[in-house]
């Protein structure tokens, strides 16, 4: 199949193409296992094969995809002829920043493959975290794990053979019970990951059970609690939910082809310019953010990005200011162009597809937060007037720039005067982007900190679907409106 | 084509009982083309070709599946997934109720929602429609962005029971166009859903898009202070709450699962105005309806509400099996729901920025990011994007900046609706995540409704 790809390449380049690369995907394996009430209602396996081809013409991208690999020559004529007509409308030509020619692999770093275990002793482990949950007050308990195993063939016709051999395992679980008042409740967890694998291994019974009473006795909690308080008030939120917080507010937000307006026409854009790399005051001096594709245990790690640019660790907000952004090679060129300066040095390798049939974008590797010095969770409560904390991600909401939000969240607790009190329910906080990160007060330390998955990022047109990270600690901001 | 769908899954089902299984085999091809632009350029132009393979595995109580992204020629690789059907059965973990396996009662061939020349759409005739729409509304400052999603999508169905089968094929295009200001970062968008080619209509797309960028470039721009409003809702805005509202609040299934507002005992009970009548309709061909769903179960008329009374849950096959009741015909991809028009002879955006009104209206055409706060109360969360616009009583115009609601179905579609356009239009709700399944909902051009709480209003765009 490489000699394939490697004529189809002589063969547009010979056509005028300025550059072509593929992702031959071998395979993609997936196995999902969902258990509800103690039903197995999802035991499915999935395999796909196929190759992807872009191809850059007179300064326009064309994409083809295909499973049938019989004609392999039809994928890359259809790929030339989409960029063609794309040349015809053309305002910015695309230009990649400069790379190097790479031969590699990148092996993600498990000591089990999952795909070794038997069906039998996955549905062991559903059945024994089912029964985990099977207490008083859970009305519905939910446990599912998924699987993940594909091989990624990138050829381009720069040089660069990179191949990838990526294992992933998403396990979760899940209660749900009626309150007082009639209303849902509900709690998951997911294993943050402080391991430095993410094969099977990485799946501890011993925590799954641990955490198992722990959310079964929050729920009872909440079946008997009020809601929540509403007006301005400290909120400390818990890396259940300070990863969407980040997620939505910092990340999204500072990815550059959405910076540039090329998702306008669905997810949207964001409030950033370029004129304020170097000098936006984005959040206080506590506010320190990276994007960390180097991070061994988490599905925002994957060795190179799919325009073949090997994965880096790169400041974001630095004490507070913006100075870095989620870039590919197309991205870079075209921003350091328009701002008529050199902001970006060259891709922070973040282009990636969710597939062998979607076209690589600016995705989040693991957009970290730096862990703080205000100490643990504890002491951040110690120094905590009036106020709540909160965990899991309920519900969000995002404005299209990015500029504001309104999350909710699965659990909260009363903070007064320094202590922890009772449980509270139904809790709700928005705010703008900003004055929301310049109102962050305390960051917590390594203690607090986890990297925490994220397995259905949506973005692009066509929608495509990423795994990818955030690295959490706990954080409090202050002023916050919190119940609407 | 069709015939060349049923010998394959025929040939398959002929594997599946040699191997002793019974298996639904679902077939899905799809052969899509976006579009894409950005900047004022087309920033992708893709295709793809898929075939997939959904192979389910039933044995009493048990049941498993396999999917599969397969070459079509490529037979073998089909039959290593009823080979792993075969090694998985064994192992699968027993339900507690027996789930149905579908029996085709006779051969389906649905092709109503196939237009052979919305199928073979050009790469010219795509960017010529862009072209048009936004020919002379583009500058240095305004930006065109957007997309162009068309293609054809095949799905068929066998079951080892007997030979019948089922086999529908449908076109489809969804068509988005945003014009922005890249220094003011306001985006005003028109869009368009199409089964045909005789459907697309650029010029209509051209005439919505001027009239907003004229309003956003030529009138005053503020923020709303919070508090209540009579909302004129666009059908993008009505769209998507519907859609909202039928996932989580009439699937029998969410309601069983604790996610609905609505209960049993709200069947037949005036829950909404009685202005608002929903139903899911499978003789509405521009909504790419099918005839039957995945069992085999002709689907017929059903009403979600009737002139604001609450109907009845939808339940798809799995569900009722596992809660006992009778499944309803939705064991569908995508449901094709109409919500009726009503007497308001307001039928363009011109003509609603034209008409007589006693007092201020805010016109949300869009509502960004919706999710929803709390199921149970059936409470939602969004902003306003896309064309906002603050119609003064006196007959002035401002463009308010976007703006946040949170409120319950109930207050968008409940005793506070005051009129429905009597026009209605498509709108496409289909996402590309995953494969191709078209979906798009006929609702009321503009529905008015008073009293939407505005919880956050932007500083600026």
């Amino acid at each position: 199949m490489k000699d394939i790809i490697r004529k189809q390449f002589d063969r547009l380049r010979a056509r005028g193409a300025h550059y072509v690369d593929t992702r031959w995907y071998p395979y993609e394996d997936s196995n999902f296992l969902y258990m509800w009430n103690g039903n197995l209602k999802a035991n499915n396996a999935s395999s796909q094969s196929g190759l992807g081809v872009r191809v850059l013409y007179n300064g326009a991208w064309g994409f083809s995809a295909s499973s049938d690999l019989a004609n392999p020559e039809a994928i890359y004529e259809k790929a030339f002829d989409n960029a063609r007509i794309a040349s015809e409308r053309v305002t910015f030509p695309v230009r990649l920043a400069e790379k190097d020619a790479i031969v590699d692999s990148f092996n993600s770093p498990n000591e089990i493959d999952p795909f070794t275990i038997g069906l039998d002793e996955k549905v062991a482990f559903l059945k024994k975290m089912d029964e985990a949950l099977n207490q008083p007050g859970v009305v519905q308990r939910t446990s599912m794990v998924e699987f993940v195993r594909k091989q990624i063939i990138f050829m381009d016709s720069e040089g660069s053979e990179i191949e990838k051999n990526i294992i992933e395992v998403f396990p979760r679980i899940g209660v749900m019970g009626f309150d007082k008042d009639g209303g849902m409740q509900r709690l998951t967890y997911m294993p943050g990951r402080k391991a430095a694998t993410r094969g099977w291994e990485s799946i501890d019974e011993v925590d799954f059970l641990k955490n198992a009473d722990r959310i079964v006795g929050e729920l009872n909690q909440l079946l008997v609690a009020e809601d929540a308080p509403s007006g301005k008030m400290s909120v400390i939120l818990l890396p259940g939910i300070m990863f969407l917080q980040t997620h939505e507010t910092i990340g999204h937000a500072l990815e550059l082809d959405r910076i540039l307006g090329y998702e306008l026409s669905f997810a949207g854009g964001s409030f950033v310019r370029l004129e304020d790399f170097g000098n936006l005051r984005y959040g206080s001096e506590k506010l320190t953010a990276r994007a960390n594709a180097l991070e061994p245990n988490s599905p925002g790690s994957f060795g190179y990005d799919d325009d073949g640019v090997p994965a880096q660790d790169n400041l974001l907000i630095d004490k507070g200011i913006l100075v870095g952004a989620i870039t590919g090679r197309q991205m870079v060129e075209e921003a350091n162009a328009k701002a008529k300066r050199q902001i970006f040095d060259g891709s922070s390798g973040a282009n990636r597809a969710t597939s062998f049939y979607r076209v690589p974008i600016e995705r989040m590797t693991n957009i970290n937060i730096d862990p703080g010095t205000d100490g643990s969770l504890e002491d951040i409560i110690a120094n905590t007037e009036y106020g709540l904390v909160l965990d899991g991600d309920k519900s969000w909401s995002i404005g299209s720039n990015r500029e504001q939000f309104h999350f909710a969240c699965d659990i909260g607790w009363l903070v007064q005067d320094g202590q922890k009190k009772q449980v509270v329910k139904n809790p709700t906080y928005r705010g703008e982007t900003l004055p929301f990160y310049n109102s962050l007060s305390a960051v917590g330390d390594e203690s607090t900190w986890h990297v925490h998955y994220v397995e259905n990022c949506g973005k692009g047109a066509p929608n495509q679907i990423m795994q990818l990270g955030h690295g959490i600690p706990v954080c409090r901001f202050d002023n916050v409106q919190v119940g609407e | 084509m069709s015939q060349k769908v049923i010998d394959l899954l025929k040939k398959l089902r002929k594997a599946a009982l040699d191997r002793n299984l019974k298996v639904l085999l679902q077939y899905h091809e799809e052969d899509s083309y976006l579009m894409r632009f950005a900047n004022s350029a087309i920033s992708l132009n893709t295709n793809e070709h898929l075939v997939r393979l959904d192979m389910v595995a039933f044995d009493d109580k048990k049941q498993v599946s396999f999917s599969l992204i397969v070459d079509p020629a490529d037979f073998a690789t089909m039959e290593q997934g009823l080979d792993r059907l075969v090694e998985m059965l064994p192992h699968a973990e027993p339900l507690s109720y027996v789930p149905t396996f579908p029996v085709f009662s006779k051969n389906v061939f649905d092709e109503r929602a196939f237009d052979p020349e919305l199928a073979a759409l050009s790469n010219q005739e795509r960017l010529d429609y862009f072209n048009i729409l936004a020919e002379g509304l583009e500058s240095d400052d305004v930006k065109l962005s957007g997309i162009f999603s068309s293609g054809t999508t095949t799905t068929a169905q066998i079951s080892t029971t007997n030979e019948h089968a089922q086999y529908f094929r449908s076109t489809d295009a969804q068509i988005t166009a945003v014009l922005s200001s890249e220094s003011l970062k306001w985006e005003v968008n028109a869009e368009q859903s199409a089964q045909k080619k005789s459907d697309l209509d650029p010029e209509g797309l051209h005439e919505d898009l001027a009239l907003l960028v004229k309003h956003y470039q030529e009138d005053q721009a503020v923020q709303l202070p919070v508090g209540k409003y009579t909302v004129v809702l666009g059908p993008a805005a009505t769209a998507e709450l519907s859609m909202m509202m039928g996932y989580f609040g009439m699937m029998g299934q969410a309601y069983k699962q604790g996610y609905s507002f609505l209960k049993e005992e709200d069947q037949g009970k005036l829950i909404f105005s009685e202005k608002i009548s929903l139903a899911d309709d499978p003789d509405a061909v521009e909504l790419f309806a099918k005839s039957h769903d995945q069992y085999g179960f002709e689907r017929k008329k059903f009403a979600l509400i009737e002139d604001g009374k609450f109907g009845s849950f939808m339940w798809d096959q799995d569900s009722a099996d596992e809660f006992g009741q009778n499944p309803t015909g939705h064991s569908v991809d995508n449901v094709s729901v109409v919500m009726s028009g009503g007497d308001k002879e307001v039928s363009t955006l011109k003509e609603l920025l034209e008409m007589e009104h006693d007092e201020d209206i805010l016109y949300i055409p869009y509502i960004h990011y919706m999710n929803v706060v709390n199921p149970s109360q059936g409470m939602v969360t969004g902003s306003s994007r896309f064309g906002a616009l603050y119609l003064k009583k006196g007959g002035g115009v401002q463009v308010p900046f976007n703006v946040r609601l949170t409120q319950k179905f109930t207050d968008f579609f409940g005793e506070r609706v005051q009129w429905l356009s009597k026009k209605q239009v498509a709108y496409n709700v289909s996402s590309s995540y995953g494969q191709r399944n078209p979906m798009a909902l006929l609702v009321p051009r503009f529905i008015c409704v008073k009293g939407i709480e505005i919880s956050h209003s932007n500083p600026s765009y």
